[in-house]
């Protein structure tokens, strides 16, 4: 099924460059939904012995909490919150633009690296879950909105659930309900304390936290 | 006996008391039940570590849960941290009031996430899944995240923050590592159910792709010790353990980051099997001396007490990785020190709370003169203070000579005479610090402060059993516990 790994490859690139250049959080959330539904799609595409349940609980599961539940708590989060409705980044759209295309350079090339040693693995979805996985982290270092650090983890956790599914063919089923159970606990636990943040101190812009140092 | 049953049961008793902390009617019984389930914990615990001293392992659940001889000795450490730290909690809320007050919701909240915590550092510790492992990592740092802001502030807001988003990362990244550690043994011809056994990672028999054991080691030293608190990763951990209630600072640097670095030694048996001994140990050496010279740098110029002491705990935590970089004499100089360190360190954070309560600051100006303005949390911090410096004849005197003499029988010198020239450099402006803080003229009072408190017994118990654990090991160690240690290094390398 390599015509389904094509697309999803290609959306998947689109979905980043998106968030990284999209200034309005709403619209980025949308695309962080667009995103995790898609890459939940890529467990019932690898698996080429048959759906079975544990391919379909663990793909439902993920779909469910990345595409859905975890969008629709960022954005109650937003509507809760009174804050400007900006990305509001330390580093700015076209440079990160820019970052995404040097970050998708260097995941291919990583990529190229890995392959030998993982002679299963699509080489298409190795790129792409490297690929997520730095723009993921490069969100949480660059933006100031608290939300959009959330927004950036996802992200992390999406190309590690990527990176998960092509390398590690028999994950236990409890360990991936662990796991899942975590981030759907972590979601909530930073939208917690996001809430506290934004009540204290009337924003939540992360660089408003910068009191401790030493 | 029963062993294996007591590990169900150290579990149980953990979760079924945070969720009966949360019914409880009155603060005071929350701060009784804590220790009471830590009680029962150390009991559980030596019962197990006793059993496995006499059979080399305990296993459960079809071997989800295994426990050896070093993990045992985790258990150990971690049950007597709680201890000591509940203990503690009782005497020190009992003297908050205003906006810190120990009021039943924020009664309510300790006692779940405390012993939530507890929970889940226990399944890191018993579980041989690696999976699991990481699952129990990752609930460790959601639970604690909120003991930080106990009281939301600002500035415990800021600390609570930076934790959850740095270790969360990081733990992220030690997840990538354990993808590519259980990859390495499929990719070779493995099989693939128990991948992410640990069991199975380091069983001779199995073989690892060598390109994905390097990259396993590098994310999971990376990941897990961002929460070890290893330089330059560090970051969050000077605030986190400065904001946080002074009970749970102790916990955090008596024993969560011992479970981090924990997480990484389960990893070092299948990279030295894989990529021969220099890569794993090399690492190790690398980034516990930087650990220890920038902790160094820090410490000099610290003003704030519990942040000096959070500094003291990256150079510790420095000082155990590198022990564990060492060989087998390294590794077992590197496990008492994690012993003493924790039970030294947590004692030193009551000295600071307590004094810390009275003076209403925690700047070491504020907090000078502590021996006249309080007795008994005034030579506890004299002591600790000195023990953690590396004071003879305390306890973490010894394990550092060990260390000292691994070194230099390993013909490390460079490393023996960096770890020389960065403890100097902590023992003397920590010197400096203390005898301020100890022997200095007490300031005038400020707002907030309420000197004189009546301490009770519990507080003078606390000092009194962990000062006599840190001088009896100092000046003597029983044969059965210098075998217990040899038996948990001996788990990571070959036998002494």
């Amino acid at each position: 099924m390599p015509a389904a790994l094509d697309s999803i490859h290609a959306i998947a690139l689109v979905t980043c460059f998106a968030l990284l250049g999209t200034s309005r959080i709403g619209a980025c959330i949308r695309w962080l939904s667009l995103q995790g539904i898609l890459l939940g799609l890529v467990p019932l595409i690898t698996h080429d012995d048959g759906l079975g349940l544990r391919v379909m609980l663990l793909a439902g599961g993920n779909i469910a909490l990345k595409g859905m539940i975890f969008p629709w708590v960022l954005l109650r989060l937003r509507a809760r919150t009174s804050y400007p409705r900006e990305v509001e980044p330390f580093v700015g759209f076209v440079a990160s633009i820019l970052f995404g295309i040097v970050a998708l350079g260097l995941s291919v090339w990583l990529a190229l690296e890995l392959k030998p040693a993982l002679p299963h693995a699509p080489f298409l979805m190795l790129e792409t879950a490297i690929f997520v996985v730095s723009i993921g982290l490069f969100m949480i270092i660059s933006r100031r909105s608290a939300l959009m650090q959330v927004i950036g983890y996802l992200m992390l956790e999406n190309g590690i659930f990527v990176f998960g599914v092509i390398t590690v063919v028999e994950t236990p089923l409890l360990v991936e309900l662990g796991v899942l159970l975590d981030a759907f606990v972590a979601v909530f636990v930073m939208g917690i304390a996001i809430f506290h943040i934004n009540r204290e101190f009337g924003s939540m812009d992360v660089d408003q936290l910068n009191a401790l140092r030493g | 006996m029963f062993a294996d049953y007591s590990i169900f049961a150290m579990l149980a008793v953990a979760m079924l008391g945070a969720l009966v902390s949360l019914a409880l009617p009155r603060p005071r019984d929350v701060l009784r039940l804590i220790v009471a389930i830590s009680a029962i914990e150390l009991a559980l615990a030596a019962n197990l570590w006793a059993s496995v001293l006499a059979n080399g392992f305990v296993t459960a659940a079809d071997e989800w849960f295994y426990v050896d001889a070093f993990s045992a000795f985790y258990v150990v450490v971690l049950v007597l941290v709680f201890l000591l730290s509940s203990a503690f909690a009782g005497v020190y809320f009992a003297h908050e009031t205003g906006e810190h007050g120990f009021t039943l919701p924020v009664a309510h909240r300790f006692g779940a996430l405390w012993l939530g915590s507890l929970t889940a550092m226990m399944l890191v510790l018993v579980s041989n899944n690696l999976g699991i492992m990481w699952v129990g990592m990752e609930a460790t740092t959601l639970l604690s995240a909120f003991l930080i802001s106990l009281h939301p502030s600002r500035l415990s807001l800021e600390a609570m923050w930076k934790y959850l988003i740095i270790c969360s990362v990081g733990i992220a990244f030690a997840f990538i590592g354990t993808i590519f550690a259980a990859a390495s043994i499929q990719s070779a011809g493995g099989v693939p159910a128990d991948a992410l056994f640990w069991t199975k990672l380091s069983s001779a028999d199995v073989k690892l792709d060598p390109t994905l054991m390097r990259f396993a080691f590098i994310f999971i030293l990376v990941g897990y010790g961002t929460k070890t608190g290893l330089a330059p990763i560090h970051s969050w951990l000077p605030d986190a353990h400065s904001q946080a209630p002074t009970p749970v600072s102790a916990m955090f640097s008596g024993f969560l980051l011992n479970t981090a670095l924990y997480c990484i030694m389960r990893f070092v048996p299948p990279a030295r099997h894989a990529l021969g001994a220099d890569f794993a140990d090399g690492l190790l050496i690398f980034f516990g001396t930087l650990s220890i010279l920038v902790a160094a740098g820090f410490i000099v110029f610290q003003s704030d007490a519990k942040r000096l002491l959070a500094y003291h705990s990256v150079e510790h935590l420095g000082i155990i990785t590198l022990g564990f970089g060492l060989g087998p004499l390294g590794t077992f100089a590197a496990l008492f020190h994690t012993l003493n360190h924790s039970v030294c360190k947590s004692l030193a954070f009551f000295a600071v709370g307590r004094l810390g309560q009275q003076a209403g600051s925690h700047d070491m100006h504020m907090l000078s003169g502590a021996l006249r303005a309080d007795r008994l949390w005034g030579i506890a911090l004299l002591g600790s203070v000195l023990a953690l410096i590396g004071v003879a004849p305390f306890s973490v005197f010894m394990s550092e000579y060990q260390l000292l003499r691994a070194a230099a029988g390993g013909g490390a010198w460079l490393v023996l005479v960096l770890f020389l020239a960065a403890s100097s450099v902590v023992f003397l402006s920590a010197l400096r610090h203390l005898i301020d803080m100890a022997f200095g003229d007490p300031p005038s009072p400020v707002r907030g402060a309420r000197p004189g408190a009546p301490n009770g017994n519990s507080g003078a118990l606390i000092v009194v059993s962990a000062m006599g654990l840190l001088l009896l090991l100092g000046v003597w160690m029983p044969v059965w516990f210098s075998g217990a240690l040899g038996s948990a290094a001996a788990v990571l390398g070959p036998r002494l």
